[in-house]
């Protein structure tokens, strides 16, 4: 038995490490090539130097970018929560003829590939006389985050207990205060995260950028025309700060949903 | 609570009636519930009482019918416009607020400021035994017994004229729930509201109840104290909703009856009229019948064979074959049929311990 318990631990641990270790090489090798002193992308790198992260920070055109991407990335976020709040409700918590039909409808955009919906958005606003920009890329990313944010909420309402808008209702509160002390404080967990999942998938988003946005560049779209010509180890750079910032939202956000949590049990 | 008539009626159902699609909950019911008393709607699961609750609380509106409240008709008011308040079967606590907040909720929603609300949540929780101390703790911890309390308490907060409890005990252990049944009891004393209670156990409805109204299939079968319910059960559901009886189907014969499925002729008291009915039932107490001994006679008789007993604690059941059928018979243990195993016996009742019920 003892020898049985250590070798699953051995097993888990063993599995566990590689695939860690698989989805982070590649990541680990784009900031490996970030600090190299090299003006071209070659393996192994063989004099180190933190000279394209200096660079890369002062940059007037990628603080552009990245402020592009921030904007939109925001906008997207407080657009589609409000969405996908309303549309998770519908899709979890009241029954409605129809209901299965959109809970269907609603998915699907996730599994639309991305090029193809953006070029034919693309098209659409070119036939309707819309001019690209980066407002335009932010209805593209809806598109695709609104339905992903509305799963995440609607996860959230699935294990919400309705009876309990009842009894408020019946403790005398209106409608609106209904929504504001009990409804939005306990559906408060899902939102959050949905706007973290909304904020995140708009800030590394490619092929919708690509098509949608026009002349206004953003992080993953400068990265992928810099890669494609004009190499210089800013790109590198870039993904790596880009994907640490990335990284830093997930667990500030996370934090911030632990302390929420612990204020409120306390 | 002895002169009812003297009373007010506070709630009024006049013809009431609830369908969804073309299924009726609740069929043409008409009720009168009086101030301050404690009434309990019982039935087994499907048959309205649930569906009558909310439209009385105002989460269903009828679809025929009124409802009134002091004489006003109310059946389309919302309920958090009412004067009255629900204990919900889950007790829908707010998770996300501690004891104190969860009680003060229908204060903020008034705008009572928050000393006052402190102020009247600790009341509270003496009323419904809580100590002061729980005011900050999490809801989610407390145990079942203490988060009816905070349930209750809350209610309370709101000051409703008439407290609704959908099953609120269901899911408590046996022996809380005893003690749970007489502090309500003790509340519905101490705070003089109307009490409105819905449950599928009747020996809980008889416990607090001042009226019991029974449910079957939508409709108001019988309404009545819980003695009258107990002594004279109007049909058949009703006596076995009571709890363990022996039924004996019986057509007319004369001035009694013809057992259909027992041979015999059996007599029994009617307590309500029906003088033309052709079949009825004849609904036995176990703990009326008795062991005959040998030569002894009775109102009525049947023989049959003891099939197994049963300890009920400081009583016995008999389980006694009658042919296809099982009678159960209920001894006290001081008066215990010896070696009753097999045992040929033959069973007595009299005639005022039966009654003859509808089919």
């Amino acid at each position: 038995m003892e020898q049985d318990k250590l070798r699953t631990r051995v097993l888990i641990a063993g599995w566990t490490t590689f695939v860690v270790l698989l989805v982070y090489l590649p990541i680990a090798c784009v900031a490996l090539a970030s600090f190299t002193k090299a003006r071209y992308f070659a393996f192994p790198v063989r004099a180190f130097s933190t000279e394209w992260w200096e660079k890369t920070a002062d940059s007037i055109e990628i603080s552009m970018i990245v402020q592009n991407s921030l904007l939109v990335a925001a906008v997207v976020t407080v657009f589609s929560v409000v969405i996908a709040f309303f549309g998770a409700l519908a899709f979890a918590r009241y029954d409605w003829t129809g209901r299965r039909l959109y809970q269907k409808l609603i998915l699907l955009p996730v599994f639309f590939p991305q090029p193809v919906l953006g070029l034919a958005l693309l098209l659409a606003y070119s036939a309707l006389g819309i001019s690209t920009s980066w407002m335009t890329a932010v209805f593209a990313h809806m598109v695709w985050i609104v339905p992903v944010v509305t799963l995440i909420i609607a996860i959230k309402v699935y294990g919400f207990d309705p009876t309990l808008e009842e009894a408020a209702f019946d403790l005398g509160a209106s409608r609106l205060k209904v929504m504001t002390h009990v409804t939005l404080p306990l559906l408060w967990p899902g939102i959050w995260s949905g706007a973290l999942f909304a904020f995140l998938l708009s800030w590394g988003n490619f092929p919708l950028s690509l098509y949608t946005a026009g002349a206004d560049s953003t992080v993953p779209k400068w990265l992928y025309a810099k890669m494609v010509a004009g190499y210089t180890p800013m790109v590198p750079a870039l993904g790596t700060m880009a994907t640490l910032a990335a990284a830093a939202v997930l667990l500030g956000g996370g934090l911030v949903g632990l302390i929420m949590k612990k204020a409120r049990a306390a | 609570m002895t002169d009812l008539k003297d009373r007010k009626p506070i709630l009024q159902l006049v013809g009431v009636r609830k369908t969804f699609n073309d299924f009726a909950a609740v069929e043409k019911i008409d009720l009168d519930i009086f101030e301050g008393e404690f009434f309990t709607i019982v039935g087994p699961s499907g048959s309205g009482k649930t569906t009558m609750l909310r439209m009385l609380a105002g989460m269903e509106a009828p679809s025929e019918g009124n409802i009134t409240l002091h004489g006003e008709r109310i059946n389309d008011v919302p309920a958090n416009k009412r004067p009255t308040c629900l204990v919900f079967q889950s007790l829908a606590l707010f998770p996300h607020m501690s004891v104190g907040q969860n009680i003060e909720f229908p204060l903020k929603i008034k705008g009572v400021d928050a000393a006052s609300r402190k102020a009247r949540a600790l009341e509270l929780m003496a009323i419904v035994r809580l100590p002061a101390s729980y005011y900050g703790k999490n809801v989610m911890k407390c145990s079942g017994g203490e988060r009816q309390r905070v349930a209750l308490a809350r209610a309370l907060a709101y000051d409703p004229e008439v407290l609704f409890f959908d099953e609120p005990l269901s899911a408590i252990d046996y022996k809380l729930k005893k003690v749970l049944e007489k502090e309500l009891k003790d509340l519905h004393r101490e705070t003089g509201k109307t009490f409105i209670y819905i449950t599928h156990s009747l020996e809980e409805a008889m416990v607090m109840s001042d009226r019991i109204g029974v449910m079957r299939a939508g409709r108001l079968v019988q309404v009545g104290t819980p003695e009258e319910i107990y002594a004279a059960p109007v049909d058949r559901f009703v006596s076995e909703f009571v709890g363990e009886v022996n039924v004996i189907e019986v057509t007319r014969a004369g001035e009694g009856w013809q057992g259909v499925d027992v041979p015999g002729a059996f007599r029994a008291a009617a307590p309500h009229d029906q003088p033309q009915a052709h079949s009825a039932f004849v609904v036995i107490r176990p703990e009326y019948m008795r062991f005959l001994k040998d030569g002894e006679a009775a109102d009525n008789m049947l023989e049959g064979v003891v099939y197994n007993e049963y300890s009920l604690g400081s009583r016995i059941q008999y389980q006694v074959r009658v042919g296809e059928k099982v009678m159960l018979v209920e001894l006290s243990r001081a008066n215990a049929l010896p070696a009753a195993a097999n045992r040929n016996v033959r069973l007595g009742w009299d005639v005022a311990d039966a009654i003859s019920v509808k089919a």
